[in-house]
């Protein structure tokens, strides 16, 4: 229970310095927010009322405060390209992002998890060399250029997958509840629906993956290991378990526990990589949302996107820990 | 610790990334020197032509030099990145010492900050950063220093803590060394080998952050033959002219693939808690 309330303690820290990280970014770095707001053919008396306009002449202390406030409140102010809230272009753009990450998890999950395994079994071996060869291979990669090289070969070339956009021409009148396509299409029972957006997701979590991949199978590599060198392993392996009890059965489980909190440290990491990835495949999201209001100088914008990145980082976190906590409390009272 | 072996590579893997290592940090220095063509000089009557023996990697859709891009651009890259590293090192490096040396609530509240810190996606936090100055590729080496600070912090403070439940720090004490000698003569050379580990590792991380940072328009802008701005700069011309968008991402790739390698070598070399070497 102690351990719990100081887990969200230490989320309620992380969230007031994320707040002032947006803060900073927001009013500190860029000079003078007056300024720019203003134009390049301001006067300064222009500049001083929108200025003050704009709360800055306040102390900024106060203006924290103020902006706290406004964060709180759900208040990102107006894009300036958009022309809509902030908070509303975001709400719009994170279905399709999330479900792009989710995507790229479960790719990622799928081959680090029994590759982790496997390799720590065979410690040491020419295939344990080969997998560390090929995931430092990955982790090398740059993505946006993997991503690229994938649409023009697998996509343009062979056919085999869509080459962007998040569905094909004649589902554009799909309109789901939820905003999650791939839900929305089960939901109405649109099977063709499902396997379009799905098609359409492959390649941009595939190339988002494959970097998280590599160092996944490496982290559950390490953390297996451990488990394969403990007095249980040996016990069971001298009561005549067989070789695949004693990898699924014991190794497994308490080797994958520690391996998930860096699964879910990826999940926010993977979220905030989208902006490699999306505005290539052409897809809807906060990643291209982000990129878009680069462009646009449009700071409020960028600054609402690293936020919201920031807090479903928290929120990852902290569900994987108190999931962990749910399966072993033991551990925590040990360490 | 000084007096451990130094590391040696142990399979051919290792020998050509350090081969390749080295090349890729000769081309950084007289990159420019080497080039044969004007890396910024526009010809459109030479646009967009396929590797020839004028033009070893083709021309981009300016009639660019592929390959004098590439090698001024290893200059640009690698200078980056060594600097967002010389730097974050210094600041982490401070931080962290001096959270270890002070001790108590001090140093517990920087740690927190630190921990929190590291947590944040570097690359959205970075174009957060980047955006906020505006964009060009000095912006985008401070932000990936305002992003990446804390892991020098964390490992400084780590090793520092280490250093000072020793010993011969307690009769250091007793003669009365003053802190800061205490952390050029104990600290510093005690931490060298797991901070060139770090530091051999980052070059490919902060690597591939800039050329994103600079492919997403944050960071060099694009007549810039940095490496990830020339492959931004490719991607229009990608059905007809592939070698522009090619080998720049070549050079990304095997440049932060041989520093890893070498990362890896020196890990299992002078790291004692590594699990290779056991």
């Amino acid at each position: 229970m102690t351990y719990i309330l100081q887990r969200i303690a230490f989320s309620l820290l992380s969230l007031f310095v994320l707040v002032l990280i947006s803060f900073l970014l927001s009013h500190i770095v860029p000079g003078d927010p007056a300024y720019v707001a203003a134009g390049p053919n301001a006067g300064a008396e222009k500049i001083a009322e929108i200025r003050a306009e704009m709360g800055l002449d306040k102390p900024v202390a106060t203006q924290f405060f103020i902006y706290l406030g406004d964060v709180l409140r759900g208040d990102f102010g107006t894009s300036w390209f958009t022309h809509q809230p902030i908070l509303q272009d975001i709400a719009q753009e994170l279905p399709p992002s999330l479900e792009l990450v989710l995507v790229a998890m479960v790719i990622n999950l799928v081959v680090s998890l029994p590759v982790g395994l496997l390799t720590a079994r065979f410690n040491g071996s020419r295939f344990d060399d080969l997998v560390r060869l090929v995931s430092i291979a990955g982790a090398g990669l740059p993505i946006f250029w993997t991503a690229i090289l994938l649409q023009q070969k697998v996509a343009a070339d062979w056919k085999l997958f869509p080459v962007a956009g998040r569905l094909s021409f004649e589902h554009r009148r799909f309109e789901g509840q939820t905003g999650f396509t791939l839900l929305d299409s089960l939901m109405q029972g649109r099977l063709d629906v499902f396997f379009d957006a799905l098609a359409h997701l492959m390649l941009p979590a595939f190339a988002l993956a494959l970097l998280f991949t590599a160092v996944g199978v490496r982290i559950t590599r390490t953390s297996m290991i451990s488990e394969f060198k403990k007095d249980y392993v040996t016990l069971a392996r001298a009561k005549g378990a067989s070789e695949g009890r004693v990898m699924f059965r014991h190794v497994f489980p308490n080797g994958a526990t520690p391996a998930l909190t860096v699964f879910g440290m990826q999940f926010g990491w993977m979220l905030g990589t989208t902006v490699l990835v999306e505005e290539i495949f052409g897809r809807p999201g906060i990643g291209r949302y982000a990129v878009k209001a680069v462009t646009q100088s449009d700071i409020h914008g960028v600054v609402a996107v690293v936020f919201v990145v920031g807090l479903f980082f928290l929120v990852a976190n902290l569900v994987v820990d108190l999931l962990l906590y749910a399966i072993n409390p033991r551990k925590h009272l040990e360490g | 610790m000084l007096t451990t072996p130094r590391s040696y590579p142990k399979s051919w893997v290792e020998w050509t990334a350090i081969v390749i290592a080295a090349i890729i940090v000769l081309t950084a220095v007289f990159g420019g020197l080497l080039a044969p063509h004007d890396p910024l000089v526009i010809d459109f009557r030479a646009k967009l032509l396929p590797p020839s023996g004028t033009h070893w990697m083709g021309t981009d859709g300016a009639g660019r030099d592929v390959l004098s891009r590439l090698l001024t651009g290893a200059q640009l890259t690698l200078l980056s990145t060594l600097s967002v590293i010389a730097v974050v090192l210094v600041i982490g490096c401070t931080i962290g010492i001096f959270s270890a040396f002070v001790g108590g609530w001090v140093d517990n509240l920087l740690m927190r900050l630190a921990d929190i810190w590291l947590g944040f996606p570097p690359l959205i936090l970075a174009l957060g950063f980047a955006a906020a100055m505006g964009a060009s590729l000095q912006a985008a080496i401070w932000a990936l220093v305002f992003s990446w600070w804390p892991t020098y912090a964390r490992l400084s403070r780590m090793i520092t803590k280490d250093i000072l439940s020793a010993k011969y720090i307690a009769a250091a004490d007793t003669l009365g060394v003053p802190a800061w000698r205490k952390v050029v003569l104990y600290v510093l050379p005690n931490a060298f080998d797991v901070l060139i580990i770090q530091v051999t590792l980052d070059i490919a991380a902060v690597m591939l952050a800039i050329s994103g940072l600079s492919f997403i328009g944050v960071g060099a802008q694009i007549p810039t033959p940095e490496w990830g701005a020339m492959i931004a700069d490719g991607r229009d011309y990608v059905r007809n002219g592939w070698w522009i968008v090619i080998f720049p991402g070549l050079a990304i790739f095997f440049t932060a693939l041989s520093f890893n390698i070498i990362g890896d070598m020196l890990r299992r070399e002078l790291d004692p808690t590594s699990q290779r070497r056991a």
